[in-house]
């Protein structure tokens, strides 16, 4: 209960003025306006591709890097996350720099690259405790084909919850069809049009609902696919890990250096390419400039250290309130969405996949209505030190990007026999007890990557850090203030920068990282 | 209760030992990090932040008074900050909005969030760039000017208008008029020439090969990279081109006999109604309005274009009415025809 009501304080009180649109069904009928139909159905399209195509690279790469021993290659797991740390535009810029691509199929491609680690890790957290005697029963029916297509068939459902969050963030991004837009084909996505209704707003709540109006389909829409997606994870079956034996990696035998190149090809994509351009960004220049490009490139850094320090250690203190409140909180609703989805009951099966669509609204919302609600919220007379300190925006960041904490601590929560929690029961041990002992003793690992996540997207947050206060001082609002101003040394260098403090945590975390269930 | 757990298992909370090992520094390093002393005075400022923090520091340094900047960014068509205002009206936490155009502003005088403080640092400062009532002064401008590659003959557009003319359309690019400066600026050609006027070239400027793109600097980059030849643009977003090392100059439109002129798109501040800090807001308005800071700001990276007559600028940054001819503007009544407009130019453009 303490949790709800901290997740409900961080996550929905902002969020009032906004939900109360989505039960009102006449803020629908501008949908059918011909051109916001139009938007909306493109909108759809393009974020549905860019989950197709999140999935489909970052699928693939999670069973070749995580299951199969592929020469050379061991080290492909650590950086698959990488690409999630860089903002998304710069990716999209990276992209342009490259290919010259631009128009709506550029946007696809670009978010749908920037969005593939997420299918990956979740993918991977599935694969990870697929349980030996099945694995190994599939190698010697049939052998390594069969085992493989049997890795891919468990990761299924986590793989697909992880490419319906590509689309759903695809489908929020207007800074990236706005990029592309400029650039060649002219178009727009649904994203801007909620955009600018925000932008007329008048500090009244009837310009704040109208705005919340026009988000209402797009928002309903993503939490109708995101219901389908546990749908889906719940025909599956979460499979029990019984701890002792994991499934070991596959040696492909003469398939190593196909799939070896395969691995290559997509991390080339996901990874080298971009980076690599935008590397070469930090010391690019016109024709008439003066200096090489290894004196630009160091200078960009130098500037970017001197200048983002400070915004970056108010980011990463900002992100770890947020990993902090997700520590706390995502344990709880997890195993109360776990306990809903192992009930007895039909009923209770529909209302976990509710009760899942309903923590994840918060994710779903238009950030700027949620920094607009967050306003009106907490500046209250008498909660200045609250209001102007970082512990605001880590609770509001943190309560926005719970539920992917929440969503990987469930899915490996599930993994722990449950005869062991009947055990514990049939002892006596009170909930609290089991849900810490028993349950999310074995989950450390899904536990402070559930956080490590929530922080991750905390740093890289922007509508919310410009509404913020404290969160003002941030690296995405320098990064971002940079952007647009052809200082395309600066921006590249800050960009990794910023890639490579949130990679510490997880470089930290595989270096140190013991498997969860022994 | 803690009996009821082996021995050998009590190691393996991890919620508590999490708690303790990881939870609590960060707490602990939040904590201090945030807890430092409350600032002496809130300037929200929409300029660019590599230029305005200088000046802000500059502030600082003077009169020893601690100031919180916030900064908003053009992702969001730089509102981020007037939403902030907006949302903020019954609790004000801001003392100062230091915006980089003029039509929010006066958005914010008309919704009651701004007060009136005749700045004696505003002597000097054209009439037609401060607020009758004393709630808003301008400073510190960008004109609307051509961007032309120089390795290249160029056939340029004298007038704005002429951009749609298929001898110069297949050649250049415009942002559309949906955000800053364009927005602005087209909202003032409705202004003067009617809207009808405007709202009917813009479909013939669609239907041409003009290249619309999202905001100044996504065309001037453009231009830089050679897709297009020429764009309508800012001078700061000028500037930057030319530093980057591009082979391209400034052209300023309408300046022909009976031409309008270049429109020059000035930064404003105004002190927030029931400001926490009025006293030091007043202080830093003084500052800002200042010849200093409007020198400091045109031999910044940015170019800006003093208003000011006799204020000391580099050779590269044009002085209006010197170098070129600029439109007059009623600027209260652009910002109520930008409201009118805009609802047009987004049917036009967002679709």
């Amino acid at each position: 209960m303490l949790a709800l009501v901290a997740f409900a304080t961080a996550a929905f009180w902002p969020l009032a003025p906004l939900l109360q649109t989505l039960v009102s069904p006449t803020e629908w009928a501008s949908i059918l306006e011909p051109r916001l139909a139009s938007l909306f159905g493109r909108t759809l399209w393009m974020s549905g591709t860019s989950g197709l195509l999140a999935l489909s690279l970052g699928w693939p790469a999670a069973v070749l890097a995580s299951r199969l021993r592929l020469p050379g290659l061991g080290w492909v797991l650590f950086v698959l996350p990488l690409p999630l740390l860089l903002p998304p535009l710069l990716i999209a810029q990276a992209w342009h720099g490259l290919t010259g691509i631009d128009g709506p199929w550029a946007s696809v491609w670009s978010l749908g690259v920037a969005y593939a680690p997420l299918s990956a890790l979740f993918a991977v957290r599935a694969l990870r405790h697929q349980q030996a005697s099945a694995h190994e029963s599939a190698l010697l029916i049939a052998g390594p084909r069969f085992a493989i297509s049997e890795m891919f068939r468990i990761s299924a459902p986590a793989a697909i919850l992880g490419a319906v969050l590509a689309a759903v963030f695809a489908s929020t991004d207007f800074a990236v069809p706005d990029y592309f837009a400029s650039l060649g084909d002219k178009f727009s996505v649904y994203p801007a049009e909620v955009f600018n209704h925000w932008r007329s707003y008048q500090g009244d709540p009837a310009t704040l609902e109208a705005g919340a109006a026009v988000a209402a389909p797009l928002v309903a829409v993503s939490a109708l696919v995101l219901y389908l997606a546990f749908t889906l994870r719940d025909k599956a079956g979460a499979l029990e890990s019984n701890s002792s034996r994991l499934a070991r990696s596959v040696a492909p035998g003469i398939l190593a250096w196909p799939l070896a190149g395969i691995l290559i090809g997509i991390m080339t994509l996901l990874f080298f390419l971009p980076l690599g351009r935008i590397l070469f960004e930090t010391g690019a220049a016109g024709p008439e400039a003066t200096g090489t490009w290894t004196a630009r490139s160091a200078d960009a850094f130098q500037d970017a250290i001197a200048r983002g320090r400070n915004d970056l250690g108010n980011s990463l203190s900002l992100g770890a309130l947020s990993a902090g409140f997700a520590l706390l909180v995502a344990p709880l609703l997890a195993h109360f969405w776990l306990q809903l989805t192992q009930g007895p009951s039909k009923a209770h099966k529909y209302a976990a996949r509710l009760f899942g669509t309903l923590i994840a609204l918060p994710l779903l919302a238009p950030s700027v209505g949620t920094g607009l609600g967050a306003i009106l919220a907490f500046n209250q007379p008498g909660w200045e030190r609250f209001y102007d300190s970082l512990f605001m925006p880590g609770l509001v960041l943190g309560g926005r990007y719970l539920p992917i904490a929440v969503f990987i601590l469930a899915e490996r929560m599930a993994r722990v026999p449950n005869s062991r929690v009947e055990s514990a029961a049939l002892t006596g041990m009170p909930y609290l007890y089991r849900l810490l002992y028993v349950r999310l003793a074995t989950c450390r690992g899904a536990w402070l990557l559930g956080a490590g996540l929530v922080a991750v997207f905390a740093i890289r947050e922007l509508d919310l850090a410009v509404l913020l206060p404290a969160a003002n001082a941030s690296a995405a609002v320098r990064y971002y203030n940079a952007l647009h101003f052809a200082r395309d040394n600066f921006v590249a260098a800050f960009g990794l920068m910023i890639a490579f403090l949130l990679f510490l945590p997880v470089a930290l975390h595989a270096l140190l990282h013991k498997p969860d269930s022994k | 209760m803690r009996w009821l757990v082996p021995a050998n298992r009590r190691h393996t909370n991890c919620y508590a030992e999490g708690m303790k090992n990881v939870l609590l520094p960060l707490l602990l390093l939040t904590g201090l990090t945030s807890c430092g002393r409350a600032p002496d005075l809130v300037v929200y400022c929409s300029l660019d932040q590599v230029h305005s923090e200088k000046i802000l520091k500059m502030f600082e340094d003077r009169t020893g008074l601690e100031v919180m900047g916030a900064w908003d960014v053009e992702r969001n068509k730089t509102v981020g900050l007037v939403n902030r205002l907006l949302a903020e009206r019954n609790h004000p936490r801001a003392d100062v909005y230091w915006n980089n155009e003029i039509a929010h502003t006066i958005r914010l005088k008309k919704a009651g969030l701004t007060q009136a403080y005749a700045s004696p640092s505003a002597v000097g400062i054209p009439a037609g760039f401060k607020d009758p009532e004393h709630h808003w002064v301008g400073f510190a401008a960008r004109a609307r000017v051509f961007l032309q590659r120089t390795d290249k003959a160029i056939d340029l557009p004298p007038r704005i208008y002429d951009m749609a003319e298929p001898r110069y359309a297949a050649h250049g690019a415009m942002a559309a008029p949906l955000t800053g400066t364009t927005l602005t600026h087209f909202s003032a050609l409705s202004l003067s020439d009617s809207a009808e006027h405007v709202l009917t070239w813009l479909d013939k400027a669609e239907a041409s090969e003009l290249k619309i793109g999202a905001g100044n600097a996504d065309v001037m980059r453009r231009t830089c990279e050679g897709d297009v030849d020429w764009c309508l643009t800012d001078t700061d977003d000028a500037a930057a081109a030319r530093r980057n090392g591009h082979p391209v100059e400034v052209v300023f439109p309408d300046q022909q006999d009976g031409g309008v002129g270049a429109l020059l798109i000035p930064n404003t501040v105004c002190m927030i109604a029931d400001a926490p800090h009025p006293d030091a807001a007043q202080q830093f308005i003084d500052f800002v309005l200042s010849a200093e800071v409007e020198a400091a700001l045109a031999a910044s990276d940015s170019e800006q274009i003093p208003l000011r007559p006799g204020v000391t600028a580099p050779d590269y940054v044009k002085l209006p009415e010197r170098d070129f001819r600029v439109q007059a503007v009623d600027w209260a009544a652009v910002a109520d025809e930008l409201d009118a407009r805009f609802p047009d130019f987004q049917k036009k453009f967002v679709k």
